[in-house]
């Protein structure tokens, strides 16, 4: 089955400031992508080049096998909600859905209409006078009725409280599950991705730290804490991701393709923030706590 | 997407439309005022009356038509600062431009029915505009018959469609470029008016070869209202000499006598000593059998102008939409 996204040294620059260095990464089909990483750390760079709207400097991407936005079908395959969900501010919800249909083949008018209706939206209000949510919705609708294969969200949530972004994944999970669809959404909140994602990309300072199924990654990392917390005993391959410092004892995360004596099971939260920490803050060790504290 | 087109568009078509009929209106009234004078007092006129009767009509008409004729040149340059600067800045500044591109719709696509859409649009109000005036201004511009004049020539017939489309597409690209709105119509306005500036002064006169000719000056020279101007270094030219309805290149031409030689002060003392009489004085100067060179544009060549400047802006036009295609793609 051919890969959702694929890239090859994929790499994005503006003047002299790089915003997307070297990504290679391949994810399968049928997954939600979570992806994770403080502001400015390139995801919505990657999420342009996925849908085409922004043009590698060098290296490649394939989108469900094809140049991003290379041609109508290729776009008509990739709905995309930009960050902070662009609307037409001066036409009405009833023009979007219009616009929709004109502009997409595959458009799902039931679809979209439905949605419209459920989620309390009134056809004739201007798009620019929606709540904060509610803009949020018109946006995914339209990118969902297109009926592609792929849904590509940058920052769905960020503008929305926590009970609407909670309502807004949820929601998202059962959308998902009746398109059969794709869908890569990033955070700088791995809170908000935790419950949905099944594949994982945390990316920081214009990097790839990991990217995996989230039950793969979770498999070959392992928390290793007081007197087991030794260097020495890690097996061939194994890499030690951060150390950490909690009230007197030594905490460190690891990865390693075999399981590691002593070793107990990491949660997906401790095994991004140990990459996160060691990619903005090498050598550093700070604690889980204030971490957490700082990204929140 | 001509359903998108329509609907952003929607408004600002609208008020061009409206625009259009109140200044239809007026110019309708102005062309009835200005053919009852010039049927009342100009056709089958006597000689001394017409004289009258003609600057009576440009002291009565001629600031109306120069205005309005001013005003056509200036809706291009509106077209291009509110149809076309904004076309891709707004979408950019509004990030609406996510939206607009990620439809099952190509960005070449999306550039090509706006262009299409709004060009038509440009064209249909320029062109209407100058129908209008046109024909409005038909009787006045037979009598003044100032056909070549900037001001009357880019406000009549068909170069106006030309500029029109022009400055759309212009202000399409520029924004393109510039990515933000205000200095985008800056530049447009700028752009526009340097070569509004230009052409008629400096391009138009060459886009044909002019004519030049040699011209005996005999008493119908002498009586058609000329000037002869002794210059500091003692020779004469020629001032004001017109050929009807053509483009004098040239304010004044050097004299010369038979042989070749500047006509000079002293050449034209024995005419100047019985300057009492004007008659007399012009014959004497006719019987000098005098000459000069007029370069022009002759009058028949006008519409020759007309298409050689329309099928310039359209093909500058073309080129630009072609680079705006490239731009869009490449570097937005």
């Amino acid at each position: 089955m051919t890969p959702v996204i694929q890239t090859e040294a994929l790499s994005k620059k503006y003047r002299r400031h790089l915003a997307l260095d070297d990504c290679t990464i391949t994810v399968p089909a049928g997954r939600i992508i979570g992806l994770v990483g403080p502001n400015g750390a390139g995801k919505s760079t990657l999420l342009g080049l996925v849908c085409g709207m922004i043009t590698p400097t060098s290296g490649s991407i394939k989108v469900l096998g094809h140049q991003p936005a290379d041609s109508a079908e290729q776009l008509a395959r990739v709905g995309f909600v930009a960050q902070d969900a662009p609307i037409y501010t001066r036409l009405s919800v009833a023009d979007h859905l219009k616009l929709g249909a004109r502009m997409n083949p595959k458009w799902d008018a039931e679809l979209a209409e439905r949605r419209i209706r459920q989620r309390g939206l009134d056809l004739k209000q201007k798009a620019g006078s929606l709540s904060g949510g509610q803009r949020a919705q018109l946006a995914l609708t339209l990118a969902a009725a297109k009926r592609g294969d792929l849904l590509v969200l940058d920052e769905p949530v960020a503008a929305l409280d926590p009970l609407a972004r909670r309502g807004f994944m949820r929601d998202l999970l059962d959308f998902v599950d009746e398109l059969k669809v794709s869908v890569i959404l990033s955070s700088h909140l791995l809170g908000d991705l935790e419950q949905v994602a099944d594949h994982l990309i945390v990316l920081a300072n214009s990097r790839v730290q990991i990217s995996g199924d989230v039950s793969d990654l979770l498999a070959i990392h392992y928390r290793l804490t007081g007197s087991s917390a030794d260097t020495h005993l890690l097996p061939d391959g194994a890499e030690l991701i951060h150390t950490e410092q909690t009230r007197g004892e030594t905490s460190m995360i690891v990865r390693s393709p075999e399981p590691v004596p002593g070793g107990t099971a990491v949660d997906l939260e401790d095994m991004t923030l140990a990459y996160l920490t060691r990619a903005t803050n090498p050598g550093a060790s700070i604690s889980s706590a204030l971490m957490t504290g700082a990204i929140r | 997407m001509i359903w998108l087109t329509w609907r952003q568009f929607r408004a600002q078509t609208l008020a061009a439309g409206g625009a259009l009929v109140l200044l239809a209106l007026y110019l309708v009234y102005l062309g009835n005022e200005i053919r009852a004078f010039y049927d009342s007092r100009i056709a089958n006129c006597a000689a001394d009356a017409c004289f009258i009767a003609r600057l009576d009509l440009r002291a009565e008409y001629g600031d109306a038509v120069l205005g309005v004729g001013a005003a056509l040149i200036a809706v291009p340059a509106l077209i291009g600062i509110f149809w076309g600067a904004p076309l891709v800045t707004r979408e950019l500044e509004e990030r609406t431009d996510r939206l607009a591109w990620n439809q099952s719709v190509t960005r070449t696509r999306w550039l090509a029915v706006k262009l299409t859409v709004i060009g038509l649009a440009s064209a249909v109000l320029t062109g209407l505009f100058s129908l209008l005036l046109t024909w409005s201004a038909s009787r006045y511009d037979q009598v003044i018959g100032e056909r070549f004049a900037a001001l009357s020539f880019d406000s009549r017939n068909i170069v106006p469609i030309g500029y029109g489309l022009f400055a759309f597409v212009l202000g399409t690209v520029v924004g393109m470029i510039v990515r933000r709105t205000i200095p985008a119509m800056a530049i447009t306005l700028a752009v526009f008016a340097t070569l509004q500036l230009l052409v008629p002064t400096m391009v138009r006169q060459n886009l044909m070869p002019p004519v030049t000719k040699t011209v005996t000056v005999d008493s119908s020279v002498m009586n058609r209202g000329v000037g002869l101007n002794l210059k500091q270094d003692n020779t004469f030219e020629i001032r004001g000499y017109t050929v009807p309805g053509g483009w004098p290149l040239e304010e004044a031409s050097p004299l010369y006598k038979p042989d070749g030689s500047p006509y000079t002060g002293d050449d034209a003392k024995p005419c100047l000593a019985n300057a009492g009489d004007l008659a007399d004085g012009f014959a004497c100067t006719a019987a000098q059998n005098l000459h000069f060179e007029y370069t022009y544009q002759p009058a028949n060549r006008y519409w020759s102008f007309q298409w050689i400047e329309l099928a310039l802006y359209v093909g500058i036009t073309a080129l630009l939409a072609g680079f705006g295609f490239f731009w869009l793609r490449r570097r937005v």
